[in-house]
């Protein structure tokens, strides 16, 4: 497994920080974006599905601490996301506009329906219309990605440049 | 490391290991199993929280504090017709106090009021998940915090205790969809169990008797059946009351007292004397 699984835990901790303690008090639109979720995108679409899924578990961990949530579910819908957007991306040309926003915007749609999967299946009374309330965060995270995307991109071919074949 | 080249089982096993680990975790939490294991991770980072919101604290109010003077002066001016207002409510208001205070009388001489034992607590977070409402306040099982106990502020009632670490625990706020609260309304004197609506819901006290006449601006207070929260705490308001005479029963729609959003200090009450239910628990005749 890359090194990146150690570099994930730090900055993981440091994103539900924000998450928990900064960003509720800063609401875009009346909405929270989700930064820890959307770094795992970032880095799923920047390196692929298996290190996604570490950075998702990772994620979802350090979300539930902070959550009354079972330990687990976020991390399980994070890994399907990843799972299905990194699945696709394979299949489609690259590109670095277009497809993160689409695949965020997919990938947060699937988290939700995810957890309100796994919450019910633990006996919380979450139900269809209140997570369907929150399909505009959606739309924010997809507005959001693009200068994370562009960071962790930047960040991946400066710490792992392309082999140059001679 | 080329991960266009990782073979796929590879891929799907690291997938299935940490699905399996993540249901692995959720069933022992659900169990209880990882409390002392999450108490570990959860208080470094809950101290890091805790400072964090701190700070955030002091620059919000940093930002806060040198504002339009313009702006401050329609406030006072915008206040002071405000408290014009209020002294005219409250001559109103002090009648019915009179009033009030002759049947609060008569009333205590049947009841003690009882004296809790409250804890003052910062919130520090807020739950992650968009579709749980929950607070994390900066006191813990150290502190004599226990899971169940409520947690009001100043306003009204805020909610319970659902997990505690050494120096942090998590509240579940009276609107999330795990709550139900033994309530009571304040005029009319009907009782019933208070569900929070969650995301996206109202709070609501269903299966109300048609034969009380419930009115909406009615208080909303604990009953303390139960003994899980002490009586008479106040809830919210009621803001509609959905009667259907062809039902059998009512539903009340109740607003909550406190902002949530603005909530940045809260008292845990450690004791209070629960309602006496002991002379139930005996069979009659005994």
């Amino acid at each position: 497994m890359s090194n990146s699984v150690y570099v994930a835990v730090p900055v993981m901790v440091l994103a539900t920080v924000l998450q928990t303690a900064v960003l509720p008090r800063i609401p875009l639109f009346g909405l929270t974006p989700q930064l820890p979720f959307l770094i795992v995108i970032a880095w799923a679409l920047t390196r692929g599905p298996e290190e996604g899924a570490v950075w998702a578990f990772v994620a979802g961990f350090f979300m539930d601490l902070f959550s009354t949530a079972p330990m687990g579910t976020t991390s399980l819908a994070y890994i399907t996301a990843v799972a299905v957007i990194t699945w696709i991306q394979q299949a489609l040309p690259p590109s670095h506009v277009v497809l993160p926003v689409i695949f965020t915007i997919l990938a947060t749609l699937i988290t939700l329906f995810v957890s309100l999967l796994f919450l019910r299946l633990f006996g919380y009374q979450t139900t269809i219309s209140a997570v369907a309330s929150l399909a505009p965060i959606s739309l924010l995270h997809g507005g959001l990605i693009l200068p994370i995307y562009w960071l962790t991109h930047l960040i991946n071919r400066t710490v792992r440049p392309h082999p140059v074949q001679i | 490391m080329n991960f266009n080249d990782t073979p796929q089982r590879i891929r799907w096993a690291t997938l299935a290991i940490l699905v399996g680990v993540a249901i692995l975790l959720s069933i022992l939490d659900t169990t209880g199993n990882l409390d002392a294991a999450l108490s570990f991770v959860q208080d470094p980072v809950a101290a890091v929280a805790g400072w964090t919101s701190a700070r955030v604290d002091s620059f919000a109010d940093a930002l806060a504090g040198p504002r339009d003077l313009r702006v401050a002066r329609e406030e006072i001016a915008r206040l002071q017709a405000r408290i014009d207002e209020l002294e005219r409510e409250n001559e109103e208001l002090r009648e019915v106090q009179g009033e009030y205070q002759l049947l609060l009388d008569l009333f205590n001489r049947a009841r003690q009021t009882p004296d809790y034992r409250r804890l003052t607590a910062q919130v520090i977070g807020r739950d992650t998940s968009p579709s749980l409402r929950s607070i994390i306040i900066d006191r813990g099982s150290d502190d004599g915090v226990r899971v169940g106990m409520p947690v009001e502020s100043a306003r009204g009632l805020v909610g319970q205790v659902f997990r505690t670490t050494a120096h942090a625990a998590q509240v579940v706020l009276i609107t999330d969809n795990a709550s139900s609260i033994p309530a009571r309304l304040g005029n009319s004197r009907a009782t019933g169990v208070l569900h929070g609506g969650g995301l996206g819901g109202s709070m609501s006290i269903d299966w109300i008797d048609l034969k009380y006449r419930i009115e909406p601006g009615e208080v909303v207070l604990t009953s303390g059946l139960g003994g899980k929260f002490p009586p008479d705490m106040v809830i919210g308001r009621v803001v509609e009351v959905e009667r259907r005479e062809a039902e059998l029963f009512q539903r009340a729609i109740v607003q909550p007292a406190v902002d949530f959003e603005a909530l940045e200090i809260v008292f845990v009450i450690t004791d209070f004397e629960p309602i006496d239910t002991d002379v139930f628990s005996a069979p009659p005749g005994n």
